[in-house]
């Protein structure tokens, strides 16, 4: 059965072309790939971002406003591309290719095949295996370390994950994969602590102790410039 | 350790908080129908959550009435009507309280904690017999889980790892017939356990210390008898990293569910409660003082 497409959006039924392009927006940010990294729930991410998707574009036919179709294309087509390379993606681990874009395949292309098929496996979800493998590895390289994080993450072992990860980029601060997945690591943790409900809510808002430091402040700065802001003190 | 899981009160609506308070109430009603008064008291927040939240991923209609109860007999208040999830919840409530006081009277010998255990043994076994499966996976992770505590295991996620899959599951519910939203409350699940876990861990570093009892953050960061609270504020970066990497992991999992209802009082937990929980117990602003019956 196929789904209301404004119920997948979230919208009500007759929004505006603004109204679910913002709607679009919010929840491709929400389910993107990169979000999901890692993660065992990454394929159900990956269906919620094709409903969202075919929603979207099934909304913006239905549309067909002349004067919004260029933008309309525009956004279509990113969606389509980023659709493409994901798929790419997965059938670069079905064909059983190791790594996430060609950069890195010609980094590791004379490195050991256990690295290769580390990450095969990782990228398969065989987590018990590419640990096996990551035991029998002797060189305990940057490599090793970023592998290994990976792999603790993926179980959820968050704490030792990041200092592997940590230890990969202290080993070789240069390599640009690993210093993105620690960024990664923390830009997930900033991101959920400074969400909008929680920015939205009381505990950011101005309280009457800020205003009244804010005021001294005030104060404090006009005294030293020569002027007086509030005279009784 | 249980009881963590709390909505952001002041940021709740009323309407919210009293459809929240609804369930609260009609998972304790629950309670006593199916084990007797004595198992109400072994109520806790985590478990209402569960039941919200399962609750919440079919689109019928909530349905209650307004009514007394013993617990407050002088107002009446309105009561979500007893459903599967309730059961559910209730069950995995005599569960998991009466595994924590045995582990209590067996550490400790805590008096508390042993006549708790006689006292919730009958209701146990009815609930084991429910669920027979889900106890002996339990069991089974509670066992290495004391095993590591007992050989002093220096890594907090090892440790963690167990207390998340007894959380696995108990949020994954048969009756929830998605496959894929099994799945994700399984992690969600987990996650929530592991976060749990720590923040009772760090939570509890003091009392340990003095106890000399073990602590997964003590014996991984290695506690040598300097000043306590210099300790904690040297591990609190580590210590929130990974509690906050682990909720955004529950959050990712939420979002991936089909919710249907009850959106604004999942949200509220979800994105606030547990923040505002993590920071109370980082930064110790007095959490007993604030704890309140609902």
């Amino acid at each position: 059965m196929k789904k209301n497409p404004y119920k997948v959006l979230g919208i009500k039924e007759g929004a505006s072309y603004d109204e679910i392009k913002r709607a679009y927006r919010e929840l491709a940010k929400k389910y993107h790939p990169d979000r999901y990294q890692n993660n065992p729930l990454a394929d159900l991410a990956e269906e919620k971002m094709r409903e969202i998707n075919e929603a979207y574009e099934e909304l913006m036919k239905n549309a067909g406003n002349y004067q919004y179709r260029p933008d309309y294309e525009e956004s279509y087509n990113n969606s389509n591309a980023s659709q493409g390379t994901y798929k790419q993606q997965y059938q670069q681990q079905q064909s059983g290719s190791y790594s996430y874009n060609t950069q890195y395949q010609y980094q590791y292309e004379n490195e050991s095949d256990l690295e290769n098929k580390v990450r095969m496996y990782i990228n398969s979800g065989n987590i018990a295996e590419a640990q096996r493998i990551l035991d029998r590895m002797k060189n305990r390289n940057a490599a090793w370390y970023y592998l290994q994080g990976l792999v603790f993450l993926r179980r959820g072992w968050y704490d030792r994950g990041y200092s592997s990860i940590q230890r990969a980029v202290n080993m070789d601060p240069s390599n640009f994969e690993y210093r993105n997945a620690l960024n990664n690591l923390n830009q997930q943790s900033a991101g959920y602590r400074y969400n909008n409900y929680y920015r939205n809510s009381y505990h950011t808002s101005p309280d009457m102790c800020n205003l009244c430091i804010n005021l001294w402040c005030l104060d404090t700065f006009c005294e030293c410039m020569g002027g007086d802001l509030i005279s009784c003190c | 350790m249980f009881g963590y899981v709390e909505p952001d009160k002041p940021e709740l609506k009323i309407r919210e908080y009293d459809v929240f308070r609804g369930y609260y109430c009609s998972l304790c009603k629950t309670l006593g129908r199916r084990y007797g008064q004595f198992s109400r008291l072994t109520l806790n927040y985590d478990l209402a959550f569960l039941y919200v939240l399962l609750d919440s991923l079919n689109s019928l209609p909530i349905s209650g009435k307004i009514q007394r109860c013993i617990v407050h007999p002088l107002k009446k208040r309105f009561i979500i009507f007893s459903n599967d999830f309730a059961e559910y919840a209730s069950d995995m409530n005599i569960i998991l309280m009466y595994y924590n006081l045995e582990d209590k009277w067996n550490d400790e010998k805590n008096v508390m904690g042993g006549t708790g255990v006689l006292a919730l043994k009958r209701a146990f076994n009815k609930a084991k017999r429910r669920h027979p499966e889900k106890c002996a996976s339990i069991e089974s992770h509670l066992k290495k889980l004391s095993a590591l505590e007992k050989q002093g295991c220096d890594s907090m996620d090892e440790v963690a790892e167990e207390f998340g899959a007894i959380m696995r599951d108990i949020f994954e519910c048969e009756s929830i017939n998605d496959e894929n939203d099994r799945k994700a409350l399984g992690w969600m699940g987990y996650n929530l356990g592991r976060w749990i876990y720590l923040l009772d861990a760090y939570n509890d570093i003091e009392k340990d210390v003095k106890n000399n009892s073990f602590n997964p953050l003590v014996s991984q960061y290695g506690f040598k008898g300097y000043n306590i609270n210099d300790f904690k504020e040297s591990i609190r970066g580590k210590v929130n990293f990974a509690l906050t990497y682990s909720l955004s992991e529950v959050e990712k999992a939420y979002s991936l569910l089909a919710i249907e209802k009850n959106k604004g009082i999942l949200d509220n937990i979800v994105y606030s409660g547990l923040i505002v929980r993590t920071d109370k117990v980082l930064q110790e602003r007095g959490i007993e003082d604030e704890k309140e019956s609902l």
